[in-house]
């Protein structure tokens, strides 16, 4: 009922203490909103693609943006009409459809967008799960707290292969002498897609609950650990470069 | 023979001097609550079980006699998640159920689900390994020791940070084996544990079954013959309680029940081929990596030849993970070959165009049902054909239905397993593919089951590939053979 984030590699994002890379990712998403210039944040936003590609490989990177794409096409194609301020751009008698302003915001949500769904899915796809958890408990985050965490960024990948496998036999079951489908249509087959995906979510729930407590989840006694962070070296440089990196990178390219 | 004081069919050879009760059932009565809140009939009345520490026992029940209800019960998960009436008293090495939590059973009780999907919660098979360890607050030089050795003996090293959603049918069943061999409960509870195991594994298991001094608790739904000689007592789950029959009296009814005892439908079956086809693939080549890992090498396939005409029936069978679902893939075009190429009659096939001309049956129905009804189910595909008419469809529908014993206003989601296997087959005789591709049909299904869904997939004259890892099933069956091992397919 769980599905891995982590991309196996040995790049330098691999070696990266998990507690620091945990704070970069805080201070990267805190980067993204504050006011820089429209072209520095697509630089900074490349350059994270590009230090994904080097450590988790090119197809993951582009596998990520079409995950996210149908949500950023979403986010773009309505953003500039419901901005009404700015120069017009494009009117239709007396209305005005699209602005200046318009455009640029949208741009602007895009950039921050693609930005904070990489900087979070390099931090998963690098780090082991396990990993993760111990870092957020330094953090002084409750167990369960932290399980929760690492659950949710489990299981929803979950729910999306479910998504996909339900979608691979829906695509099985195309008749033969099946005319094809226009756009419409397709948009009407996503409904039994969805649903089978949440049935499939909604009938896991019971049995994640039941082999958690069948694994001792609730006993009383304190958990020991199978994994350490001890294997980091240099977490005091780790995190000074944590701190560093968005501080430069604002320093490039504040407004 | 002897029967042993709880009524059980004792084997002499095996008798040995019993300390106390590991598990003991007393007048049982469970009932599912109906989520219509409907009143549902109950799974069992008045059950009544009792099993002596150290003792293996086998449970044979037959298709959805409550089996895994059963199981659940013991392990404290139900009706806590599965919510139903339970009655009766239940003890567990002395201790009363009732006033225990799933989690205190860590020790004293693990269990094998049949559904190995259903079990798992870490993102790895060493953290899942290593998660109930950590429960019990065990040093970490321990957790290392016995994970090693526990994913040694399974055969999963290379694995070992492997996401489950990337390990086959059968490496997800040996995690969990792995995970029962480092919990070292008193109790193990294995629900068709040899299911998806190819024969390595499952003398493996049957000979740690052999040789381990827990108290075994083996449910099945079929007897395999690898359960020969292997259990202290054999019991038989009907009619909502334990019957304790002698072995030579259980084992015939018990077949009776599978609907074993009835003709093969395949044994002079007379085919209506209308068109024959045939599929072949030639040099067909594909690679597989794992991305969560670095271990181990990447997955390559090669098949140098295969081939399947109409009316066939030609079975693949091969050790776990050997690349039989991957060629499965192939076959059907839901994956892209790096190299070779896949014809029917002759000509070569786009991946779109082969999805319409092989259907694939998976091993899990839901995965492959999603409608409210079985009518809706079984007219999706029917009614988004122009060529045909309404009443057309309606009336293929209905006869398909009485084919496959299902009914029509039935919801596929609160059906039996078989019945939903049933459903899936039905769903693809409607589409009247050329070929089908059967993925370990007779996994959770008795062999008449799954030999009458073969014989009417057969009947107009489709080129079946089955998929199995049962020697019995594919000697009932076989034209024809292929095996894969390491990802090279050859013809037996």
């Amino acid at each position: 009922m769980t599905t891995s984030t982590f991309v196996a590699g040995k790049g330098w994002l691999y070696r990266f203490d998990p507690r620091a890379k945990i704070l970069l990712m805080l201070l990267l998403c805190v980067w993204f909103f504050l006011p820089v210039h429209l072209v520095g944040l697509y630089c900074v936003v490349a350059l994270v693609m590009f230090v994904g590609a080097l450590n988790t490989g090119f197809s993951h990177v582009s596998k990520t943006f079409r995950s996210i794409l149908p949500m950023l096409l979403f986010m773009v194609l309505f953003m500039p009409f419901n901005v009404r301020t700015g120069r017009p751009l494009f009117t239709l008698c007396t209305l005005t459809i699209v602005t200046e302003e318009g455009l640029l915001q949208a741009a602007r949500l895009a950039g921050r967008f693609i930005g904070i769904s990489y900087v979070c899915t390099l931090l998963f796809a690098t780090t082991i799960m396990n990993e993760v958890m111990l870092a957020l408990r330094w953090y002084r985050l409750p167990y369960k707290a932290g399980l929760v965490v690492t659950l949710a960024f489990t299981y929803i990948p979950f729910i999306s292969d479910s998504f996909n496998q339900i979608a691979e036999s829906h695509r099985l079951r195309e008749a033969d002498r099946e005319q094809g489908r226009k756009f419409l249509q397709r948009l009407r087959d996503l409904v039994p897609t969805l649903t089978s995906a949440l049935v499939v979510a909604l009938r896991s729930i019971p049995n994640l609950a039941m082999s958690l407590e069948m694994r001792g989840l609730g006993l009383q006694n304190k958990r020991s650990q199978y994994h350490n962070l001890a294997s980091y070296r240099h977490p005091f440089t780790h995190f000074l470069l944590s701190v560093i990196i968005p501080l430069v990178l604002w320093l490039l390219c504040k407004a | 023979m002897e029967p042993s004081p709880n009524g059980s069919t004792n084997f002499p050879a095996k008798s040995r001097l019993t300390m106390q009760h590991a598990l003991e059932l007393s007048h049982v009565h469970f009932t599912y609550r109906s989520w219509k809140e409907e009143v549902c009939d109950s799974l069992f009345s008045d059950l009544s079980l009792d099993v002596q520490e150290g003792s293996k026992t086998l449970l044979l029940a037959p298709f959805n006699k409550g089996k895994t209800t059963l199981a659940k019960i013991i392990c404290g998960v139900c009706p806590k998640y599965f919510p139903g009436m339970l009655q009766g008293n239940i003890g567990l090495f002395g201790r009363d159920l009732s006033t225990l939590e799933p989690w205190d059973l860590l020790g004293l009780c693990s269990y094998v689900s049949q559904n190995p999907q259903e079990q798992f919660i870490a993102a790895s098979v060493e953290e899942e390994l290593a998660f109930p360890l950590e429960s019990m607050g065990l040093a970490r030089e321990e957790m290392v020791r016995r994970i090693t050795a526990a994913l040694k003996l399974w055969g999963l090293q290379d694995l070992r940070t492997s996401s489950q959603q990337e390990l086959s049918g059968g490496e997800r069943k040996r995690v969990l084996l792995a995970v029962q061999e480092v919990l070292q409960a008193r109790l193990w509870i294995l629900d068709e544990a040899f299911d998806d195991l190819d024969q390595q594994w499952r003398d493996l298991l049957r000979e740690t079954i052999r040789t381990s001094d827990k108290t075994i608790l083996v449910l099945a739904s079929r007897y395999l013959e690898e359960f020969t000689d292997l259990f202290d007592h054999v019991v038989l789950l009907d009619q909502k309680t334990i019957h304790t029959p002698a072995l030579d009296d259980l084992l015939p009814r018990f077949s009776r029940l599978c609907g074993d005892d009835q003709p093969n439908p395949l044994e002079e079956q007379v085919l209506e081929i209308a068109e024959k086809h045939r599929l072949s693939c030639t040099n067909l080549q594909a690679e597989r990596k794992r991305q969560s890992t670095l271990l181990g090498q990447s997955f390559s396939l090669h098949i140098p030849d295969f081939h399947l005409q109409s009316g066939e029936l030609v079975t693949l069978v091969g050790p776990n993970g050997s690349g039989k679902s991957s060629f499965s893939r192939l076959l059907c075009g839901l994956d892209e070959p790096i190299g070779g190429s896949i014809t029917i009659d002759g000509q070569a096939l786009s991946g779109k165009e082969l999805s319409r001309k092989v259907g694939y049956l998976f091993q899990n129905p839901d995965l492959q049902i999603f409608l409210p009804t079985v009518e809706e189910e079984l007219s999706w595909s029917l009614n988004r054909r122009k060529d045909l008419r309404a009443e057309k469809v309606k009336s293929r529908v209905a006869e398909c239905a009485e084919l496959f014993g299902l009914t029509l206003s039935d919801t596929p989601s609160t059906m039996s397993y078989p019945q939903r296997k049933a459903l899936q087959a039905a769903v693809y005789f409607l589409l009247d593919r050329p070929f089908y591709i059967l993925d370990e049909l007779d996994s959770s299904l008795t062999y008449h089951s799954a030999l009458s869904i073969i014989a009417r997939l057969r009947q107009r004259g489709a080129g079946l590939l089955v998929i199995t890892h049962d020697r019995h099933f594919a000697s009932r069956i076989t034209q024809r053979g292929y095996s894969i091992v390491d990802g090279r397919m050859e013809s037996l």
